[in-house]
């Protein structure tokens, strides 16, 4: 059963990386997305802080619900207009019928609204016998073909302007020119009509102000304010999470959608609405109503799920969707259900169920960057490992992702059995059994294992030659230096110790994220508790932790206080972690010398990539600004996203593995062969793997390079 | 103060694909809407609430040059139709942001609303005493008007014509609302100079 589960994904994925002009598309509106998104928000008087300020309305917001609800669906119904609570999606449907049958209605014109997707209230309504119009230029186009949306903020980002003409010309039964503004023309007369005469106008909201009654409308288009303003019935769906205090808050939300969602600072129109305005002089009073209905659909229980409860904050701004490298590649109608990209994996599973998530769950490669982007601090990684961790109940994981997620034992084995696991990893009937058994695909290079790994190398060394330490840290290896470059590992030992730090490195584990990234949580639990143990006995004695693998670090700095939440020791690890360079950095800080620093890298150039799992930690900064200290030449080449490698994803075989993999990384390996450069140099052993592969060009990793030329 | 104000106002109109006009009185800015209505060959106006003195000086510019003027109050039976046959709406401003570049209306009644949403060329007209620099500084301003009104309330941010970029991510202007906006601020005080 799992199996045929993963096939359909695997066909879905590889419809997807064949349809080259849409996924083209689909990335250039999700750069753009992004890069407007940077602009804008340079923009604002406190930049990025003003997201904080959202994050902490939205916290008290929500901490307050019960009675903001209370306070708004009052102010509502004293200005005459109706609240409806809807437990859930066939709730809120009967309420509409309702409506419809009384007012004998016949079309209904709608705006954008997600939420009422969520509910799929457009099926009931035309099997009832209503003409359902959505008036969003997007929304109505993927409508005429009977689509979701691509996108949460482009739905229709994929169908190109002939396209469209066609869908018009069909829609029309008229001629339609093939140019966005022939187009345009033909839209606007085809659908005037439709606002003139639709009985009833739907639509959603952005904001609930609990302190008025108001609800507020963000549109560009100004097609909410057609189908809120002539018809005579108004029904409008919101989540109860939409709903906030004051005016104030109203406004942030006001700036912070269309900034967060597309650089915009306002959309073109806000409508703010509070109860029912008569349209005109005379007519029968009464007439004119409007309906708000509150929809719940497992709102309240996610409020009460430590794990969800965050997701409650989201602002519907779709900017994960414009990082996430696989849903950039497959779109959203692979990667969702009706919610799409990374927020669609907690929330599809939480309106729409568990099994729905765990569909497209796997397509989420836990590079972590929905977490960086989002405006209101949204922990996405860690709630979709959940949602992975909670599918597998019941689909247990597939054999490659279990291998996957053993990788340490597998490393291990390789290294004991060395040369003869590396003999047999260079053998391609070898590598065909892997494939067949196991998963691994066949043209991934796999890096060699060695027999003496680097805690044994540090052990038969013997102890720290430094005996007056400016000093002390534990070196947490992780699995690549330990058990497939031990003399990387040793040259950080080096720099460490000629920098006058005294050096432990005891037997220890890898950092387990494998287990989240697949979804393991009682093992990645169980991997942080050991690592903990025994780097906080280290802390605890004076020493620092250093990390030479980014997800090392990300893990003891992001993942562990997440899986072991509000534990002291814990917190403290984190606060102790370095990265090797920022480490040497600081290390040279304190052993000032009168020498002018030497320049050794001067004339090389290089090209740096920056792990996922770094961003947080710094987008590989510090590390960048030792080798410039060096006299190097370093650019950071990047398309803003991951470079698809995403730990082990892009050995597993197949379209949702190395296929998907690859076409996550082309743009970037294209960007690096334009580069001037002459090496590669990353930190992430894994990243190294894809983009040696995928350039064919020189790649190390810094140290080795400050190694050479120290 | 105000002249820095009208310029980040403007400044930020523009950009957003909006047409702004700076008058020094309420005749002048009549004068320059009479002009938009002859670019556009427009031969019938609707006006929204206008301050009366104001609607009187617009309403006689446009019989000079023979236009046809709606204005409100509106009939509920001839609605929305009149608006719509409007070649042009021109709207009164309650106040304006100058930062985010917006036009805000406020209404009690959703004829009014249609003047700015229906006819292909809106004007907007505005004050320069009320522009505002920030966002935030409107939800006073906002507080106030919904709480004198303790049944029905509408306000309207309007930030440029109406645009969509849903077709191949090309920004395209009149999708639904106004193809082109203009909004004409007034030096004078309270409309009446």
């Amino acid at each position: 059963m799992a199996s045929q589960r993963y096939a359909l994904l695997e066909e879905k994925i590889e419809r997807a990386i064949k349809a080259k002009p849409q996924r083209d598309a689909l990335y250039r509106a999700m750069k753009r997305g992004r890069d407007s998104r940077d602009e804008s928000i340079d923009l604002l008087p406190g930049g990025k802080e003003f997201f904080k300020e959202v994050t902490a309305t939205k916290h008290r917001c929500l901490e307050q619900q019960d009675e903001l609800l209370e306070k708004f669906a009052n102010k509502v119904r004293e200005r005459g207009a109706s609240v409806f609570m809807a437990e859930d999606g066939p709730a809120a449907i009967d309420y509409i019928l309702k409506i419809a049958r009384e007012r004998g209605a016949k079309i209904v014109g709608k705006s954008k609204s997600l939420t009422s997707e969520e509910i799929e209230v457009n099926k009931p309504l035309e099997e009832a016998g209503l003409e359902v119009i959505e008036t969003d230029l997007g929304e109505l186009i993927i409508q005429k073909v009977g689509q979701k949306p691509y996108h949460l903020v482009f739905p229709s980002v994929h169908i190109t302007a002939p396209e469209v003409a066609k869908i018009f010309r069909k829609a029309t039964g008229k001629e339609v020119p093939d140019d966005i503004d022939g187009i345009m023309k033909v839209v606007r007369k085809y659908l005037r009509p439709i606002f003139m005469n639709a009985d009833i106008g739907m639509t959603g909201a952005n904001v609930g102000i609990a302190e008025t009654g108001a609800i507020v409308i963000e549109t560009n288009e100004g097609n909410a304010r057609m189908v809120s303003s002539i018809p005579n019935v108004h029904i409008c769906i919101m989540g109860i999470e939409k709903i906030v205090d004051t005016f104030e808050d109203a406004m942030q939300m006001m700036l912070a959608h269309p900034i967060s969602a597309i650089g915009q600072h306002l959309t073109t129109y806000v409508t703010l609405m509070g109860g029912r305005s008569p349209l005109g002089d005379g007519g029968a009073a009464g007439s004119r109503e409007s309906h708000i209905i509150i929809l719940d659909n497992g709102r309240t229980r996610m409020r009460e799920d430590p794990v969800f409860k965050d997701a409650l904050n989201c602002i519907r701004c779709g900017a994960c969707m414009n990082i996430c490298p696989t849903s950039g590649v497959v779109g959203g109608h692979t990667f969702g259900h009706i919610y799409p990209g990374p927020m669609g994996i907690p929330w599809t599973s939480e309106v729409h169920g568990l099994e729905k998530a765990g569909d497209f769950a796997p397509l989420c490669i836990s590079c972590g960057l929905c977490r960086e982007i989002c405006p209101v601090d949204i922990d996405l990684p860690f709630m979709i490992a959940e949602v992975k961790d909670r599918d597998s109940q019941a689909h247990p994981h597939p054999t490659v992702d279990r291998v996957m997620m053993a990788a340490e034992v597998f490393a291990k084995m390789g290294s004991f059995t060395a040369p003869v696991s590396n003999w047999l990893l260079s053998n391609w009937i070898f590598r065909l059994l892997m494939e067949k058994t196991i998963g691994v695909d066949r043209r991934r290079e796999l890096p060699a294992f060695r027999w003496q790994t680097l805690v044994k190398r540090f052990k038969k060394r013997g102890p720290s030659p430094v005996s007056n330490p400016v000093r002390k840290a534990v070196y947490f290896v992780d699995l690549y230096a330990n058990y497939n470059a031990p003399e990387l590992g040793m040259a950080a030992v080096e720099q460490m110790e000629k920098r006058n730090c005294q050096v432990a490195l005891p037997e220890q584990k890898g950092c387990g994220y494998p287990y989240v990234a697949y979804g393991n949580l009682k093992k990645a639990r169980k991997a942080a508790e050991d690592n903990i143990g025994l780097l906080a006995s280290y802390v605890e004695q004076g020493y620092d932790v250093v990390t030479t693998e980014p997800t090392a670090a990300y893990a003891l700095k992001k993942s562990y206080p997440k899986l072991l939440p509000n534990r002291d020791e814990v917190r403290k690890v984190a606060e102790r972690t370095y990265q090797l360079f920022e480490y040497l950095e600081l290390l040279d800080a304190q052993t000032p010398s009168d020498t002018e620093p030497a320049t050794p890298l001067k004339g090389r150039k290089f090209g740096f990539h920056i792990p996922c799992h770094q961003r947080p930690l710094g987008s590989g900064s510090q590390t960048i600004a030792y080798l410039r200290k060096l006299g190097a030449e370093v650019q950071v080449v990047e398309n803003g996203t991951c470079c698809g490698m995403a730990g082990t994803f892009g050995m597993k075989k197949g379209m949702l593995g190395y296929e998907l993999s690859q076409t996550v990384g082309e743009p970037l390996f294209e960007l690096f062969k334009e580069a001037d450069i002459d090496i590669i140099l990353t930190e992430s052993s894994v990243c190294a793997i894809h983009l040696t592969e995928g350039t064919r060009i020189e790649l190390k990793h810094p140290l080795e390079i400050i190694v050479d030329e120290s | 103060m105000t002249e820095d104000l009208i310029k980040q106002f403007t400044t930020k109109y523009e950009f957003l694909r909006g047409f702004t006009h700076v008058a020094a009185d309420a005749a002048e800015a009549a004068d320059i809407a009479a002009s938009i209505i002859k670019e556009v060959e427009g031969q019938r106006v609707a006006l929204g609430d206008l301050p009366d003195k104001m609607m009187q000086i617009f309403e006689e510019r446009c019989w000079e040059d023979e236009v046809e003027v709606i204005k409100p109050p509106y009939n509920r039976s001839d609605l929305p139709d009149l608006i719509d046959k409007a070649h042009v709406g021109i709207s009164w401003t309650k106040f304006a942001i100058a930062e985010t570049g917006s036009l805000v209306e406020v209404n009690t009644d959703d004829s009014l609303r249609l003047v700015s949403l229906l006819p292909r060329v809106h004007v907007g007209i505005l004050m320069a005493e009320n522009l505002v620099k920030t966002l935030p500084e409107a939800a006073p301003r906002l507080r106030d008007f919904f709480s004198s009104k303790p049944s029905n309330a509408v306000v309207t941010f309007i930030s440029g014509p109406s645009r969509t970029g849903d077709i191949e991510m090309r920004l395209t202007l009149g999708v639904h609302g106004p193809e082109v906006s203009h909004a004409i601020v007034i030096r004078g005080k309270n409309g009446s100079a």
